[in-house]
């Protein structure tokens, strides 16, 4: 359906790219596939703003077992060539999303938009970790399953 | 002082370590809790990274609008980088990242970077070829203004850390003070336990030792010992009571004691195990104590004590001391001393009699002088009045008066001998010189020689002699004594009997004996002198007034024993009947 929908939305915007052990090896996602996906908020705190904030989007798992997703690691790339390891299991242990708006707005890509990987930080204690924090992915463009 | 010095080394002391303890503990826990804070590492203090991404993005758009003028990058790169950099200057502005930058006092010039990006913002909207210049000659300053604030910011970071760093050097060395300060106070409180355990045990030891000691005792004691508690169940039972009750321990402890045999049942002892549970010492002397059926019982002395424990009396003691030997003693004694008693009661009576002995010996010369002053004087008399009678007469007296006068002289002397008889014989007999001849003789032959004897002495006093059967009065017995013993009787019977009434004789037998009873009207004898009158010396209250010794009834009691007969006054009010009593000749074994 994902295939489908991006397939369809071809004149959209692309702006996230999934490849590596997924169904078809590649996709490219435009705002109105991942609007498909189930709508999930989380109210947490971030280490770059003051407060808590509410962050909607989708669960990344949910994404993942969309596109059939088969390995450990998850490789995510932000605009700026910024690129992190995140283990497949943090998206099954933790409700962590991709987050697409915040306090009711749209991220804009000139403010950490228009993808944010969003852990939710205040639900675990264990979450409050600076090992956890660089897996924050702000402008975030791509994610390689390996 | 000792006790001060104790008290304070057994109180004082531990309770200053634990404090010290508890308190250095405290004070390390809250520095390192600090530690712990501090510790956390926040994103924020990673600013060196964030400017220095920055100064990157910053280049990163001068380049991609230079590339445009090289045709080798169109306006979305360019529109893609401006976002990019936008991004980290809002990210830059935002919280915690702002306040650093106020913090190292570059907040002017990121005023001044963001209205520079506020100023290039049309020209990146609608780029068009030439504008490269422009564009980089307005962005120049901005790298630049990146790269010294993470310059800036590396030092602020070194600096921070540095601090950080002494900060937490100090607090170690704190730590480090405070945890000496809970060895060394743990190792007091550890060596006051040590102290004290080894002291416990020591008196653990010590009381395991005396412990053993009493069981000892207990066990090896003579004494039968044996306790309860508070409800009366025993607790303690030893080896002696074994023997003394013949139950085992296993057998009774947890029992109660009335159950375990009925001699604590008894109410002295149901009273003393009350009174020694009530606080009371209490004893008890010679209880007897019944063992096995028809055995003898023994005897034991029991003691009570209380056993207390802090001044609450929590149970008894008893000891049974086996005192059957002492009771056997007391009882010795006491057959002793009866033994003795009658002992001297006969001793006593032995010495009446011999007193009353020498009496009548007393007696006997005052009567017999009574006797011979009468006995002997009127046979004298007798006797000298017929020779004188003779003497007168003279020539004139006749031969026939002088064969009578003649005769009576010799029936007085004769009756003189006879008395001079008597009393030598029992003279003799007192001499032990009497024997008996015993041979085989016709009772009844005796019997009518000396009544013949007896008329021809006192023609007036009829006597008749009967028999039972023919053929029974065959005796063994000496003729002499025989003669002698029916003499008597039938001479006190003719003494005491009023002169007109007859003596009667009977023989009879049986077949044993041969009995010879002679019977005379005479008053009867009062029942208190029915025996005294056989003893030597003896006159009757009925014999008053009459002549006599004394010594008939006597004789012929002895004589008759003598021969294995015997002479006895028959009972009855009917005149006075005397029994000589003689073996038959064939019961006498050969």
């Amino acid at each position: 359906m994902l295939m489908g929908a991006a397939a369809q939305a071809g004149m959209d915007k692309v702006i996230l790219q999934v490849t590596g052990e997924i169904t078809g090896s590649a996709v490219e996602l435009d705002r109105q596939t991942l609007d498909a996906l189930p709508q999930v908020t989380l109210e947490t705190s971030t280490v770059v703003t003051d407060g808590t904030h509410s962050f909607t989007g989708f669960l990344v798992r949910d994404l993942l077992e969309r596109l059939d997703a088969k390995g450990e690691l998850v490789i995510a790339t932000a605009l700026n060539d910024y690129v992190v390891e995140i283990p497949m299991a943090d998206f099954y242990d933790f409700e962590v999303i991709v987050a697409y708006g915040m306090d009711g707005e749209p991220l804009p890509r000139n403010d950490k938009g228009p993808l944010w990987i969003v852990y939710p930080r205040d639900d675990y204690e264990v979450l409050q970790d600076i090992r956890y924090d660089y897996r924050w992915v702000w402008q975030l463009s791509h994610l390689e399953v390996q | 002082m000792i006790r001060f010095r104790n008290l304070a080394f057994g109180l004082l002391l531990p309770l200053v370590a634990v404090v010290v303890f508890a308190v250095l503990l405290a004070f390390s826990l809250v520095r390192m809790i600090e530690i712990e804070n501090a510790m956390r590492v926040e994103a924020e203090e990673n600013m060196l990274w964030v400017l220095h991404q920055s100064e990157v993005a910053a280049r990163r758009l001068a380049e991609t609008a230079a590339l445009i003028d090289l045709g080798e990058a169109d306006t979305d790169d360019l529109a893609l980088r401006f976002d990019i950099l936008k991004g980290r200057v809002a990210m830059l502005n935002d919280g915690p990242q702002r306040r650093f930058v106020e913090e190292i006092g570059y907040d002017d010039e990121l005023e001044q970077i963001a209205a520079s990006l506020n100023a290039v913002a049309p020209i990146i909207a609608g780029f068009s070829p030439g504008d490269g210049v422009r564009l980089r000659a307005a962005l120049e300053p901005v790298p630049r203004l990146f790269g010294r604030a993470a310059n800036k910011a590396m030092i602020a970071d070194w600096n921070d850390l540095g601090g950080r760093l002494e900060t937490h050097r100090a607090q170690l060395r704190q730590i480090t003070v405070f945890l000496v300060g809970i060895m060394v106070a743990g190792g007091i409180l550890a060596a006051i336990l040590g102290g004290a355990l080894r002291q416990s045990r020591q008196r653990n030891m010590m009381l395991r030792r005396s412990q053993d000691f009493s069981t000892l005792l207990i066990s090896s004691s003579g004494e039968g010992i044996l306790a309860v508690d508070r409800v009366g169940l025993c607790t303690l039972w030893n080896k002696a009571m074994v023997g003394l009750i013949g139950k085992s321990a296993e057998q009774v402890v947890g029992r109660p004691l009335i159950e375990i045999a009925g001699f604590f049942d008894l109410a002295p002892l149901r009273t003393g195990v009350a009174r020694a549970l009530d606080g009371d010492t209490w004893q008890l002397a010679l209880q007897p104590l019944f063992g096995e059926k028809d055995a003898e019982p023994r005897y034991v002395d029991l003691r009570f004590f209380p056993m207390r424990n802090e001044g609450e009396v929590i149970g008894a003691i008893l000891f049974l001391h086996d005192a059957t030997d002492r009771h056997a003693a007391q009882q010795r004694e006491a057959e002793d001393r009866d033994r003795l008693e009658d002992l001297v009661a006969e001793r006593t009576r032995d010495l009446d009699d011999a007193l009353r002995r020498e009496r009548s010996a007393a007696d006997l010369y005052r009567n017999f002088a009574a006797m011979v002053s009468h006995q002997f004087r009127t046979p004298l008399a007798v006797a000298d009045s017929a020779l004188q009678r003779l003497i007168r007469r003279g020539a004139r007296a006749e031969p026939g008066e002088i064969v009578e006068r003649a005769d009576r002289a010799r029936n007085a002397i004769a009756g003189l001998t006879r008395l001079v008889d008597s009393t030598l014989d029992a003279a003799r007999l007192d001499a032990g010189q009497l024997g008996a001849q015993r041979v085989r003789c016709a009772l009844e032959e005796i019997v009518r020689t000396v009544c013949t004897r007896r008329r021809e002495a006192a023609p007036e006093r009829a006597i008749h002699v009967r028999r039972a059967s023919q053929d029974s009065d065959v005796v063994f017995c000496d003729p002499a004594h025989v003669e002698q013993i029916l003499e008597n009787l039938l001479s006190n019977a003719h003494k005491y009997a009023p002169p007109e009434t007859p003596v009667s004789i009977y023989l009879h037998d049986d077949v044993q004996n041969v009995f010879c009873d002679v019977h005379n009207t005479g008053n009867p004898i009062p029942e208190a002198e029915r025996e005294r009158i056989f003893d030597r010396n003896y006159r009757g209250t009925n014999s008053m007034g009459t002549a006599g010794t004394g010594i008939g009834l006597f004789m012929a009691r002895t004589l008759a024993r003598m021969q294995g007969g015997e002479v006895i006054l028959q009972p009855g009010r009917e005149g006075v009947t005397f029994r000589m009593i003689l073996p038959r000749f064939d019961a006498v074994p050969a």
